[in-house]
């Protein structure tokens, strides 16, 4: 006993701001306040920044990055990484936009195109499982391929011409006059609140932070680790299916040049919002306020005026900062 | 009276390779029993089929005269049966409670986590083994002493009917292995049947009521402690007479080859004031986070400190990295040989060269191949290593070669200060003879060794001095030939 | 048993591995193999492929995706990975166009442009052996930020108007060969002398096995992680040199996409993404490999479009191959 109240008390030694709140509390601490600052800044130049209206544009826009994050940010936090979300989701607006034109009904063509997208995610897993590579491999092979199948089925040409009621989920809402809140934000709100609240309490989905924190330790408690890949990896296939069917219905077409550079937004995201590429942190909460801060730094840069060239290095520059802050918290912390 | 645990007549093999033979093995209720064998003898395969692992070639697992046939360890601990491994596989990242409850938390009927209960039940859990640990702290908030400790309550929290131990004492303190003897003695009042693997007799001989012997993949016998000592088990163990564990003193110079002045690297230690002399053995003996580990690596220059010296041979040295270390003579044997110590996918000749490929490089910075071969041929033979095959890959050594090998790493660097952090950890009884002896031939051909262990017969055994931390400071050095273990104890505690 | 191959193998193991059924177990020779299978195939299929002007124009599309491979197996040979070279070579490409329309001399240009992929990569290496961050995370910042400066730096519009003598660099031949052909084979031929028997370069392989352990071992892990990363960089630099005055022209888009073939190369030809293994001729009869398959496509009119897939599904052949290379490797 006498031994262990010293190491505890040890550990508890110097406790400061650092030590009193979780990793995860501050990370995602800073990053709000990160937004609030850039908010108050680009609002005092340009006051409409912070209007519904534009606040909805800036959701729009990064719908499709919000809802493929949630699933990102579960793959993350198993210590995986899924680079070819960025695929699937052209190839899954190509899918259901075809199917659509060859007459399909519109339920059947959704659901046949989310089963696809997870199809595709159970590639990526047991490729990672069966070879035992590093996920990050696996779903960039992946990925090339689904680029080339993208251009080769549409020949290179968008897909359009979809029957009128598919247009409901992404071009239609509720109408506040100034703006109109489409459907597909609910759909987005929905996946988010069930997914976060599932990863915060359900007894399966707590087995990802396990699986990412130590690996070994999860098989040792009789998690089916392969078996839990594959459900991680084909939910984020399907959801990346499900922004992909929201594309292609908000524009009534499917491009196979959809989701350029996605992932890498999706993945800075995913860090900003304080998950931890080696496996074992992040929460749905800051993956989101994460898409939210680059929403806010695109919509800035596009009405600034500013070459929006910038956008890229500015995303690039956050990701490598976010990474620095976390490492820099956790040494503090250590030490 | 029917054992808990039976194992009647389990053979395996791995491919050609028998590593068990017609065991048969029983523990009863309220038993401690301990398992001892050198490695390879065959323990720890016997507690992978027990604990799921593996599956048994032939014979019977008897659960109070049921049979059963565990297929994962998981289902093992369903059954009452609890393996605690050597590796721990406690997740840092979570809380102490959601590590122990993983998969078993009190959720609702949808899945949904009851968290105050999970926490109580942690609670519960620990006032049973009247230990007092946070259940909501993170597990990697806690030393590896008290993690152990947390793995073992996991293991109970099964319900365990039979507690199966492996080597759970190889990285704990003194103190904390009193700690645990005590919750072991809880956990027998309770009627746990506990199963306890080690190298380390002395230990064995302090809590087993029953001794089994294992060698070569059979079981030779089973002792009862009173009735036996410490020689005759060995001798069980190794099939012969290994003569003395520790070799003979030798002559110490008077000459100051290293010296310490007042080493400082808050809040890790403090003032760290010792000096090593030309063929001298100088054990340093701690608990656990005493700050052994931090001051050999910072004398080595693997880590800072703030304030302080080291002088070889009188000269400072302000060493800032393990390169220059090495480069002055200075050579550190790590005591984690396989995350810090070698290159396990390489080959043995490239290992034993990594430290001193300076020797054998040209003013271009071209290598001798050359000379590499044959330095890696000599120190093979040096050392004893086996097999003799220097291109054979690290992996597909036992731990007992794998350690010689890191030895002769170390030394074919040409050393002048030797610092051996656990030298003999995870090691057979065989191969430790080996080792101590090497360190004192090293000794004797001039050069000065630090061996750094948490084994205290092992540090006064060798040792000519032996300097004690504790939290951090220099608490005694003791000098002479009968250094009590409890004079050391008490420097270390105190 | 495991027996691999050693740093230090004398010719007694080497003599030994010319054993049919070694042989087979290395990777150059399969890989010989295959580019053999693969070149009678096509001369049997098309005629135009042995044509003199066909073949160099194979070699030299090539030299840019080889340059680029070797400084990727160095990097993953270190246990890391450099998603940003396509980036750092249209960075490269652009600052060194620029310039000489700008009317600065040629060397000056070229230095320039090499000393901002050489400061690209010294930023990745300094992130990853000094401030020990992924390196898969910094060299994706990485892969944003020099593509995004190349970016603003044109706002996407072609540089041209070079000085001839500058072109002469990348259109320049003898023997009917580019000279820059000439110049990556001396590359790959020193850069395999060095990675045999040059300490740094062996020391890498210890650095990707066990980092801790190397700089425990007196290896100076940082330091040559970061040449590593500074080599790789100049690397596409040079490639991006030899583009621009092949192309005539500098364009922001350059080397798009370059980053995962040079994996995929480096990884066929015997890198591991766990570090510690990397082969100079492997990589390089894998680019070629990887060429040939693309030249059939084009020659067999087979849609170009394909190549992507083309090159997914090589990466993952690779895989299983890399797989089953470490079959008996313990996991974890």
């Amino acid at each position: 006993m006498h031994d262990m109240q010293i190491l505890k008390s040890k550990q508890s030694d110097g406790a400061g701001l650092l030590q009193r709140f979780s990793l995860e509390t501050l990370q995602i601490g800073g990053l709000a306040l990160a937004i609030v600052v850039f908010a108050i800044i680009v609002q005092m130049n340009f006051p409409v920044f912070l209007s519904l209206p534009n606040i909805n544009v800036m959701i729009v826009n990064f719908l499709p990055e919000a809802i493929i994050a949630l699933g990102m940010t579960i793959v993350i936090i198993t210590a995986g990484i899924d680079l070819s979300v960025a695929g699937i989701y052209p190839f899954s607006a190509i899918i259901v936009g075809l199917l659509l034109l060859a007459g399909a009904p519109i339920p059947l063509a959704i659901i046949i195109t989310l089963a696809a997208g997870a199809f595709i995610g159970a590639i990526n897993a047991f490729i990672s499982n069966t070879f035992r590579v590093h996920p990050f491999i696996a779903t960039l092979a992946i990925l090339l391929i689904l680029r080339g199948v993208n251009i080769i089925i549409t020949g290179g040409s968008p897909v359009s011409g979809f029957p009128e009621t598919f247009a409901i989920v992404g071009q239609r809402g509720i109408d506040f006059g100034t703006f109109l809140l489409r459907y597909s934000v609910f759909i987005w709100l929905a996946l988010a609140l069930l997914i976060g609240y599932l990863l915060r309490n359900h007894r399966f989905w707590r087995l990802s932070y396990f699986i990412g924190g130590n690996r070994r330790s999860a098989r040792m408690s009789g998690v089916n680790v392969e078996r839990y890949l594959y459900f991680v990896y084909m939910l984020s296939g399907a959801l990346a299916a499900v922004a992909g069917v929201i594309v292609a219905s908000q524009f009534n077409a499917a491009s196979n040049s959809y989701g350029q550079n996605l992932e890498l937004r999706v993945i800075t995201a995913v860090v900003i919002g304080g998950a931890d590429l080696n496996g074992g942190a992040g929460s749905v909460l800051g993956s989101m306020l994460g898409v939210l801060f680059i929403a806010m730094i695109y919509n800035a840069f596009a009405m600034s005026g500013i070459s929006t060239y910038w956008q890229d290095v500015v995303v690039g520059a956050m990701l490598l900062a976010s990474i620095l802050m976390g490492e820099v918290l956790k040494r503090r912390r250590a030490n | 009276m029917t054992p808990v645990l039976e194992i009647r007549r389990a053979s395996k093999s791995f491919g050609s390779h028998r590593v068990l033979h017609d065991v048969s093995f029983a523990v009863y209720a309220g038993e401690v029993h301990a398992l001892v064998g050198e490695n390879g003898a065959g323990k720890s395969t016997l507690m992978n089929i027990i604990g799921g692992i593996h599956r048994r070639d032939a014979g019977e697992i008897m659960l109070n005269a049921e049979p059963i046939d565990p297929l994962d360890p998981w289902q093992a601990r369903q059954l009452g049966i609890s393996v605690v491994f050597q590796e721990l596989s406690l997740t840092p990242n979570m809380t102490v409670a959601q590590n122990i409850f993983v998969r078993r938390e009190p959720t609702s009927a949808l899945g949904l986590i009851h968290w105050r209960q999970l926490n109580d039940d942690a609670r519960a859990l620990f006032e049973r083994i009247g230990i007092d640990i946070s259940p909501t702290e993170l597990v990697g908030n806690y030393s590896v002493g008290i993690q152990q400790i947390i793995e073992i309550a996991k293991a109970i929290s099964f319900d365990a009917k039979v507690l199966i131990m492996d080597e759970p004492t190889s990285a704990l303190s003194e103190s904390e292995v009193d700690r645990l003897f005590s919750i072991i003695a809880e956990l027998k009042q309770q009627g746990v049947a506990i199963v306890f693997i080690s190298h380390k007799l002395g230990e064995v001989l302090r809590i087993a009521d029953r001794v089994s012997v294992l060698r070569d993949g059979e079981m030779v016998g089973v002792v009862n402690p009173s009735d036996s000592n410490q020689d005759e088990i060995i001798h069980m163990m190794v099939g012969r007479s290994l003569g003395d564990l520790y070799p003979a003193k030798g002559v110490v110079s008077d000459e100051v080859l290293l010296e310490v002045e007042g080493l400082s690297h808050p809040p890790l230690f403090h003032d760290i004031s010792f000096s090593l002399r030309r063929g001298e053995i100088l054990g340093i003996a701690g608990l656990i986070g005493a700050g052994r580990t931090e001051v050999a690596r910072a004398i080595f220059g693997a880590d800072r400190y703030s304030r302080g010296s080291v002088k070889l041979a009188g000269i400072k040295l302000d060493l800032k990295s393990p390169r220059q270390a090495i480069a002055h003579g200075i050579v550190y044997l790590t005591e984690d040989r396989k995350v810090m110590g070698l290159f396990l996918s390489m080959t043995m000749r490239d290992n034993i060269v990594s430290s001193s490929l300076a020797r054998f490089t040209d003013a271009l910075g071209l290598l001798k191949h050359r000379a590499i071969a044959d330095e890696s041929l000599r120190a093979i033979k040096q050392n004893d290593i086996r097999p003799r095959d220097d291109l054979l890959s690290m992996t597909s050594l036992s731990g007992g070669n794998q350690q010689k090998s890191l030895l002769a790493k170390c030394l074919s660097a040409n050393p002048k200060v030797l610092i051996a952090d656990e030298p003999t950890r995870g090691v057979d009884v065989g191969a430790k003879v080996k080792i101590h002896q090497a360190l004192r031939d090293l000794a004797n051909r001039g050069i000065g060794v630090i061996v750094i262990s948490s084994e205290l017969p092992e540090v006064l055994g060798l040792s000519d001095r032996v300097v004690v931390f504790r939290e951090g400071h220099v608490s005694a050095v003791l000098d002479g030939d009968n250094i009590a273990q409890a004079d050391v104890m008490r420097y270390a505690v105190q | 048993m495991r027996r691999s191959i050693s740093l230090f193998d004398s010719s007694r193991r080497l003599r030994s591995s010319l054993a049919p059924a070694r042989l087979l177990q290395n990777r150059s020779v399969i890989l010989a193999l295959l580019i053999l299978v693969i070149s009678i195939a096509l001369s049997i299929l098309t005629p135009a492929f042995l044509s003199s002007r066909n073949l160099t124009f194979v070699i030299t599309g090539m030299t840019y995706d080889l340059l680029l491979a070797l400084g990727m197996t160095i990097v993953l040979l270190l246990w890391g990975i450099d998603l940003s070279v396509g980036s750092v070579l249209g960075l490269t490409a652009v600052v060194t166009t620029m310039l000489l329309q700008d009317g600065v001399s040629i060397p000056l240009a070229i230095g320039a442009g090499l000393g901002v992929s050489a400061l690209c990569g010294a930023t990745n290496g300094f992130f990853v052996a000094y401030l020990k961050i992924a390196p898969f995370i910094v060299t994706l910042g990485m892969m944003s930020v020099a593509r995004g400066i190349a970016t603003v730096l044109t706002s996407g519009y072609f540089v041209s108007g070079l000085p001839d003598a500058y072109k002469a660099i990348g259109q320049g031949r003898l023997f009917n060969v580019p000279y820059m052909v000439y110049f990556a084979l001396v590359v790959v031929v020193i850069l395999a002398f060095l990675l045999r028997n040059w300490r740094p370069l062996r020391e890498a392989f210890y650095i990707g096995t066990n980092p801790e352990a190397a700089r425990l071992a007196g290896i100076r892990v940082a330091l040559i992680t970061l040449g590593g990363y500074v080599f790789c960089s100049m690397m596409a630099g040079t490639a991006a040199i030899f583009m621009t005055s092949r192309l005539s022209m500098g364009f922001f888009q350059f080397g798009l996409g370059a980053e995962l073939k040079a994996i995929a190369a480096a990884v066929i030809g015997g890198a591991s993404l766990r570090g510690g293994t990397g082969s100079i001729f492997g990589a390089t009869l894998a680019v070629f490999l990887l060429a040939l398959i693309n030249n059939g496509f084009v020659l067999l009119q087979g849609s170009p479009n394909a190549q992507n897939v083309i090159m997914g599904g090589i990466l993952v052949i690779a895989i299983m191959i890399d797989a089953y290379r470490r079959r008996d490797l313990a996991e974890d």
